[in-house]
């Protein structure tokens, strides 16, 4: 069976980086890659759309920064060092950006304090990881299957709507999240589900990106309709080989949920 | 999800080979070329991916290489938020972690359970 090739993608041309795979992609794929780069453009709840897409870049600078390297390769997590950054972020801001993106198995809680310490908002570090999460997915399954990164797009111009849910509260994890029975009409949809698991509530002090990640990540995974079917595969592997293959990636990352 | 899944398959799993890497015990079809693929997109050089790419192309075709990089992919972002917002570990599998299968797997091993009280 013949490999896929790639093309030379050309960047700004407002064309995807997708189309450089002469495997067909799933057209889902497609348009949640399209829309999670335009909502990454967009005013968030806290960060212009300017600052988002310079958080876009530093994710992609971290994986080149040579601190990070030697702390992925230290006995200790806390290692004394300077990141290789861009220069457009905050010190919190980088900081945050590179750790969770290089090493995200051995943070803690008195480190995200620490984040939070330096002046960044609770508000700020979710919407940051939630643009860390919506990168990594694309950027990994461009890696995957060998086509050139999408080059980042411009920002939109406006302000943040700076919304925090009423019904926020810090208990079952490090940062405040929503559960579901706290959330109310004006954080907009969240849940599919009242039961639906902490995974699902990780990003719901930002509910804009909760959307956002699910609307990506559903269509890579699994909706959650049929996350519990186990007898049942909407994909082109197997349900066993689906686990065996995300069971592996949540290993070599060190991550115990 | 994965001892679930293989239960209902009736393809067996050793749930250690997640963190150790593949056993003979593993039935799970193209377990070792779809386990590879794993390996050289989260640690490996381009080179490295392109020649695991190849042999999921080859044997499992191009509808499965999709699929199998989406999810590849979808999992460098379920970790991030995990890990970054501190959720639980004992939450994982809908509530249903089972201490046992944790130390049977080997994430008991891992930093986060090592040094957390949760």
């Amino acid at each position: 069976m013949e490999t896929p090739q790639h093309h030379p993608h050309q960047a700004g041309n407002g064309a995807s980086s997708l189309d450089a795979c002469k495997v067909p992609i799933r057209d889902d794929l497609r348009q949640s890659h399209a829309q999670a780069w335009a909502a990454i453009a967009k005013p968030g709840t806290w960060l212009t759309g300017a600052r988002r897409l310079a958080v876009a870049a530093e994710i992609r600078q971290a994986r080149h920064c040579r601190f990070c390297a030697q702390l992925r390769d230290s006995l200790s997590p806390n290692l004394k060092g300077e990141h290789e950054s861009l220069g457009a972020l905050a010190p919190a801001e980088v900081e945050l950006i590179h750790r969770v993106v290089s090493d995200p198995g051995r943070l803690s809680e008195p480190w995200t304090q620490s984040i939070l310490a330096m002046g960044l908002s609770e508000g700020e570090y979710v919407e940051i990881v939630g643009i860390i999460a919506l990168v990594m997915i694309m950027d990994a399954f461009t890696r995957a299957i060998g086509v050139p990164e999408q080059p980042l797009p411009q920002p939109v111009a406006g302000e943040p709507s700076r919304y925090r849910p009423p019904g926020a509260r810090k208990d079952a994890c490090w940062l405040p999240i929503v559960e579901p029975v706290d959330a109310v009409e004006a954080d907009g949809f969240m849940y599919p589900s009242p039961k639906a698991g902490y995974i699902y509530r990780g990003l719901s002090l930002v509910p804009e990106s909760l959307r956002n990640y699910w609307a990506l990540a559903n269509i890579h995974y699994l909706p959650g309709q049929v996350i519990y079917q186990f007898d049942k595969s909407i994909r082109a592997i197997s349900r066993p080989q689906t686990e065996i293959l995300a069971a592996r990636v949540s290993a070599l990352h060190q991550c115990a949920y | 999800m994965l001892r679930e899944s293989s239960q209902r398959s009736e393809e067996a799993v050793q749930l250690a080979d997640v963190t150790q890497g593949l056993s003979e015990q593993t039935k799970v079809r193209q377990a070792d070329i779809l386990m590879n693929y794993a390996e050289a997109v989260v640690r490996g050089s381009s080179d490295d991916i392109a020649t695991a790419r190849d042999a999921v192309h080859r044997v499992m075709g191009g509808e499965a290489l999709i699929d199998a990089a989406a999810t590849i992919a979808a999992f460098h972002g379920f970790v991030r938020i995990a890990d970054a917002i501190g959720i639980p570990y004992k939450t994982a599998a809908a509530g249903g972690d089972v201490p046992e299968i944790r130390e049977q797997v080997g994430v008991n091993q891992f930093h986060r359970v090592q040094n957390d009280d949760d």
